[in-house]
């Protein structure tokens, strides 16, 4: 296709796009994921290391076996997505989870979570939240098995979790003990393995609102009806009821508020449509955590509102750039 | 100060430095002309001229065929040599005049200005006028200019917006004529402004061209009547675009599916601008335009003016020749552009660039991810991956439901799309879908 030869390339318009592409924002993720990722391996040591990679591999030849199996080509891996679902199962597996469990989780996340709808961008669920949920019915003594942190901070005060064996949630929930909001923000908590250090997570989120790769809108709608909801009930009844500032920094908020509820795939394309979402999954979450079985609840909060994200896409579609009014007869209808 | 704008669109590399400086040069008359008979929106022009008939410049080659179609003069002396059947850029095929150029005797022609009697100027002489230069849109979309200013009885047109946004990215000739013939665009508004009596005359300029914001705001002071306004605009894609022109300048909405006349504004580029102002000053039809010739694969940019019929051959040539490495040869900008097979073709009264591209890939389509990246900028507020998502579906009802016509396809979604999906492809196919199938 030489110059004068007569065979330019033939393309729609347009000519040019902008450089990002799907592999680079999941490499975005990953990087910003990091600084939770290495706090994770401080605070719980290197096995932890091993059960990220474990995951990473078992993600991977799961989803090429998958691609294979239907006959596709199985460098679809390299968009890096099921690197991504990897490292956030991980994440919300308990520290002492064994290997075979992670391997099972990745397998179920990749498989029943992302592959059976046809890959990525046609799955309903986020897909290492179906690995956890997954996990969840079928290790259920490991999943809720707590370790007690490494010392990584000399300076904090003394967790609750070296006598109680709980996670602050559930310490809370049922023993009406507080952690120590210190303690919190920087995760030398008991807990799931990167869900812990609300201020890494925080980092790496602020990242990516920064780099524009995930919409404010779902964060702040998410985290605001959480500080919202529980900021009531507080004020109400201190005594029953934690501070929404310890709601914020605990369990798995953070991470799912910045990395779960924001995955593009399963979460509403619209903006409304993230407003929307937020509250409905901040609105479970509080509902879960307060009255519920379950001492935490972003999971299940998150998980139910992918199921309705079809729908809440459907009703907050965009009217078009000079539509009449709602209510009159449209211009173009 | 906060510029004026519309909403969302994106923010494109507009590689403009490399010719925005570059004054206006002549290509040397080519000994050829390809002139063909539908250079516009609406019914191909008819020839009146045949094989072997000799022409001067500004004669008449096509007469338009009804209303909605345009007159084309000739640019130059010389003899039809043929009528030939070729396609024009984007496929369709035309009937080409082919013009042997007697070269010496057009470089002596001159188009002498002449004194414009503006008392007997009414609106019937000034759109007549612009009937009888073959006048068309010349930002791109090439719809007859006496139309859009013919408006109906019960239309009332109060406000003019002129296009100098030029905010497709590479192009610089509407720049150039901004800095270059400042005095003649007032000159052409004044014209206009007979006919019509506008209440507002806005000049939509975007800022990263100060020096044209700047000469025209002087120009327009330098005259009494009428009052020019210039706006300068915030540089976005694609503020060139009628609707969001009209909403950026003037704050008003035109309606989903209506023509600009719905809210009394009337849009013309500044290329259409000066062709008004040539055949009114100088009784010149239009018979030739400025295009920017740009992009890695040409040796040195260019803002050529050329005759209609000119081979792109022609204009490559006189701006050195193209590269080996040229991959994609676009007629227009790079997001509304249309990709030639060949360089077999020919300017004509809406192209405004010419580029060489050496971009070698052509990204492959990956599943859509659902980001929203196309909704958040989409002009128009339509919901591109699910317009395209319909059309591979083939549910064209569907599409034509969410809106799908009022699609302009400026390009803006599959700019910003991160999975390279062929938004804009999808989206045509559904259209003409949708058109030929009567849905």
């Amino acid at each position: 296709m030489s110059a004068g030869t007569d065979g330019f390339v033939l393309t729609s318009s347009p000519h040019t796009t902008a450089t990002d592409t799907v592999q680079r924002i999941m490499f975005a993720v990953v990087i910003t994921l990091l600084p939770a990722v290495v706090m994770s391996v401080f605070y719980f040591g290197l096995r932890v290391l091993a059960l990220y990679v474990i995951a990473i591999v078992a993600s991977l030849l799961t989803e090429s076996l998958c691609k294979l199996a239907r006959g596709r080509s199985p460098w679809s891996i390299a968009d890096g997505s099921a690197v991504v679902t990897a490292i956030l199962l991980v994440m919300v597996l308990p520290p002492s989870i064994s290997p075979v469990a992670v391997i099972v989780g990745s397998v179920v996340a990749i498989f029943l979570g992302k592959e059976v709808f046809g890959g990525i961008g046609a799955n309903v669920f986020n897909p290492a939240l179906v690995g956890r949920a997954f996990l969840s019915a079928a290790y259920p003594v490991q999943i809720t098995t707590w370790s007690v942190p490494n010392r990584v901070f000399g300076f904090l005060p003394q967790g609750i979790d070296a006598q109680t064996q709980a996670t602050p949630l559930a310490a809370a929930r049922f023993e009406g003990i507080r952690e120590e909001l210190p303690n919190l923000v920087f995760g030398q908590i008991g807990g799931s393995i990167g869900e812990t250090g609300a201020l890494f997570i925080l980092i790496g989120g602020v990242a990516l609102l920064a780099l524009k790769l995930i919409r404010w809108e779902m964060v702040v709608s998410l985290l605001g009806t959480v500080v919202a909801l529980t900021g009531l009930f507080h004020l109400v009844d201190p005594g029953t009821y934690a501070s929404p500032v310890f709601h914020l920094f605990s369990g798995g908020l953070m991470l799912g508020a910045f990395y779960m509820a924001t995955d593009m795939v399963s979460t509403p394309y619209t903006r409304s449509g993230n407003l929307i979402f937020g509250f409905g999954a901040g609105l479970l979450v509080v509902v879960i955590r307060l009255f519920g079985g379950f001492p935490e609840g972003v999971m299940y909060a998150i998980l139910l509102m992918n199921a309705v994200t079809p729908i809440i896409n459907r009703y907050t579609d965009n009217r078009v750039f000079g539509a009449a009014p709602a209510g009159s007869k449209g211009a173009t209808q | 100060m906060t510029l004026k704008t519309f909403n969302r669109g994106v923010h494109p590399h507009d590689h403009k430095a490399r010719s925005a400086n570059l004054p206006t040069e002549d290509v040397p008359l080519p000994e050829t002309l390809l002139i063909p008979v539908s250079q516009h929106l609406g019914k191909p022009a008819t020839p009146v001229k045949s094989r072997g008939d000799e022409v001067m410049p500004g004669e008449l080659l096509c007469d338009a065929d009804g209303f909605v179609s345009a007159k084309v003069h000739s640019p130059v002396y010389g003899k039809v040599k043929r009528i030939v059947q070729q396609p024009l850029p984007g496929g369709r095929m035309s009937d080409y005049l082919e013009i042997t150029v007697n070269v010496e005797e057009t470089q002596t022609h001159r188009w002498e200005r002449r004194e414009v009697d503006f008392s007997a100027l009414d609106r019937t002489a000034v759109v007549e006028g612009i009937q009888n230069a073959g006048i068309v849109g010349m930002g791109g979309a090439t719809f007859p200019t006496h139309v859009k200013f013919s408006p109906p009885p019960t239309a009332e047109v109060d406000t003019l917006v002129i296009d100098g946004v030029e905010c497709e990215p590479y192009l610089t000739c509407d720049h150039r004529l901004m800095l270059e013939r400042t005095a003649h665009l007032i000159d052409a508004i004044r014209i206009l402004h007979r006919g019509f009596g506008f209440k507002r005359i806005l000049f939509g300029i975007e800022s990263n061209k100060p020096d044209a914001i700047e000469a025209v705001t002087a120009a327009a002071a330098a005259v009494e009547e009428p009052s020019v306004e210039v706006v300068p605009l915030k540089v976005k894609y694609p503020q060139g675009a009628e609707k969001m022109l009209i909403y950026a300048a003037c704050g008003r909405t035109v309606p989903a599916g209506k023509l600009p006349l719905e809210v009394g504004v009337v849009v013309a580029n500044v290329f259409t601008l000066a062709a008004i102002g040539d055949w009114f000053f100088f009784g010149k039809p239009l018979i030739d335009r400025v295009i920017t010739v740009s992009g890695d694969g040409i040796a040195e940019a260019k803002n050529l003016r050329a005759p209609i019929g000119t081979p792109f051959a022609d204009l490559a040539a006189a701006c050195g020749g193209i590269a080996e490495t040229v991959t994609k040869v676009v007629a227009g900008g790079p997001m509304m552009g249309v990709a030639l097979p060949t360089l077999d073709y020919s300017l004509t009264k809406g192209s405004s660039g010419l580029l060489f591209l050496t971009e070698a890939e052509v990204p492959d389509e990956s599943p859509c991810i659902r980001c929203g990246r196309c909704v958040d900028v989409c002009p128009m507020n339509l919901t591109p991956l699910k317009l395209a998502a319909y059309a591979k579906a083939e549910m064209f009802a569907e599409a034509k439901r969410h809106n799908l016509n009022d699609c302009f396809e400026c390009g803006s979604c599959a700019y910003n799309c991160p999975a390279k999906i062929q938004l804009v492809a999808w989206i045509r196919y559904a259209k003409n879908y949708v058109r030929v199938h009567k849905i």
